[in-house]
């Protein structure tokens, strides 16, 4: 294990879905609870929590473990000191992603998001059924928009860093 | 009873069935559903886990386009909701991060003023309409019919969002009852499906599915009925996938509450709807012909 970057804690508690990892008592109830917990041995939050206390930055942010994470909020509402667990999940992403760290699948939605202004792309096959159905076109989306937002906020540059 | 009607992704491109069936049940109850134009993705849970502010910035321009038609909106999918909820709570309580987000706005002439509710179809039908006028809408109960409810995790958590008035999963219970179907408890009812996990990881998806079906089956039920569109579609095409990779027969029919109160109000599905189901429906349908 590399050197133990005292600051991480801190790090992460300052990003706005991250303060719950101060409260973090190391109780396990969040791993309990995890549904991917059950079916992924690896998958532990209290663990992943635990690193971050410890500092353990490169160890944290290189990890696959938090994209395993279902974001069903399970452990969010059983963490006996609100340290909400899946919003640190989230902060721990947000931060592995500046890093150019994201699985593929990720990528790809993010791709279609800024493309076409939406994640799921209709079927052939339901563009059919829409007509027969009488539902018109998908809902009309604003691309042009979503593009500009998302270039202000840096998203284009992000994504781009994906491996 | 006038309504901003957020679609979503999912369900227009892959369950044209699902949106539907919300049509043609939302009038009965004098729900006008109004098409949002030019919206975009809500910014689900994967836009969510690279960016906090994009994501923001994308649920606002949503929320604002809404706020500019003076309603509130009504979404269907759990994750819209979840994405639209949050983002609208956080934005009207936070001065800060509210001025940031109206910063990247800005650019397409937009201001988040925090004038829009969000809310989903169950819980307008529940609280709105009310579950006498559900009850009294029904001509072909589903007598007896034991169904697995899967709410789908963002219907009820984090708790903290939904608060007392949004009733979540017992208003989906109550919903389904008064078709009279029987809500049966099972264990794992308020675990997630795995869907989340589709196109980042199948497998743990898969396995998650599995515990989630398990359970199901050892309540003995006939169906599953849910209002999420990814439970919706991953424990329909999951129950193929475990067949094919563990031999494992789980055979439950999965009918979206949509459907399932379409059907109890005596407006049948076309051929084209019953053959979007994986796992065939036909027989389900059957038990509320015979009352």
């Amino acid at each position: 294990m590399s050197h133990p970057e005292a600051g991480f804690m801190h790090e992460v508690a300052s990003t706005p879905r991250g303060r719950g990892v101060l409260a973090c008592i190391q109780c396990g109830r969040c791993t309990s609870s995890c549904p991917v917990s059950k079916v992924v041995q690896e998958h532990n939050p209290r663990k992943l929590m635990e690193m971050i206390i410890l500092g353990l930055r490169s160890e944290v942010l290189g990890e696959q473990l938090p994209w395993y994470c279902l974001s069903c909020f399970t452990c969010l509402d059983r963490c006996p000191q609100g340290g909400d667990v899946g919003e640190v999940m989230f902060a721990i992403r947000n931060l592995t992603a500046r890093e150019g760290n994201f699985p593929e699948g990720i990528l790809t939605q993010a791709r279609s998001l800024f493309e076409n202004g939406r994640v799921v792309m209709a079927s052939r096959m339901a563009l059919v059924q829409r007509k027969k159905y009488g539902l018109g076109e998908e809902p009309s989306v604003d691309v042009e928009a979503v593009q500009k937002i998302l270039k202000k906020t840096r998203f284009d540059k992000l994504i781009s860093k994906g491996k | 009873m006038k309504y901003a009607f957020f679609a979503g992704c999912l369900i227009p491109a892959r369950e044209p069935q699902y949106e539907n069936s919300v049509r043609k049940i939302a009038p009965k109850f004098g729900m006008e559903l109004v098409k949002m134009e030019g919206t975009n993705c809500c910014a689900p849970f994967s836009i969510q886990s690279l960016d906090y502010t994009s994501w923001l910035a994308l649920a606002a321009r949503n929320l604002c386009l809404a706020e500019k038609m003076g309603l509130n909106i009504v979404t269907l999918c759990n994750d819209c909701y979840e994405s639209l909820l949050m983002a609208n709570t956080i934005l009207k309580e936070n001065k800060e991060t509210r001025e940031k987000v109206n910063k990247a706005l800005a650019d397409v002439d937009l201001e988040f003023k925090g004038k829009t509710d969000v809310k989903i179809f169950s819980d307008v039908l529940y609280e709105e309409v009310g579950l006498e006028k559900v009850k009294n809408a029904v001509k072909r109960p589903f007598n007896g019919l034991r169904v697995a409810v899967q709410p789908g995790c963002h219907l009820s958590k984090p708790k903290r969002l939904h608060f007392e008035q949004r009733m979540g999963i017992m208003a989906l219970d109550e919903l389904v009852e008064a078709t009279g179907a029987i809500s049966v408890p099972y264990e794992r009812k308020e675990a997630c499906c795995g869907g989340p996990l589709r196109g980042i990881n199948d497998e743990v998806a898969l396995n998650v599915a599995k515990q989630k079906l398990d359970s199901m089956k050892a309540a003995s039920v006939d169906a599953i009925v849910t209002v999420c569109p990814f439970c919706y579609l991953e424990l329909d095409m999951g129950q193929i996938e475990i067949r094919r990779h563990t031999k494992t027969e789980y055979d439950l029919p999965v009918l979206s509450f949509a459907e399932l109160l379409r059907v109890a109000m005596g407006m049948d599905l076309e051929e084209w709807e019953l053959k979007a189901h994986r796992i065939p429906i036909t027989k389900l349908l059957n038990i509320a012909e015979a009352k």
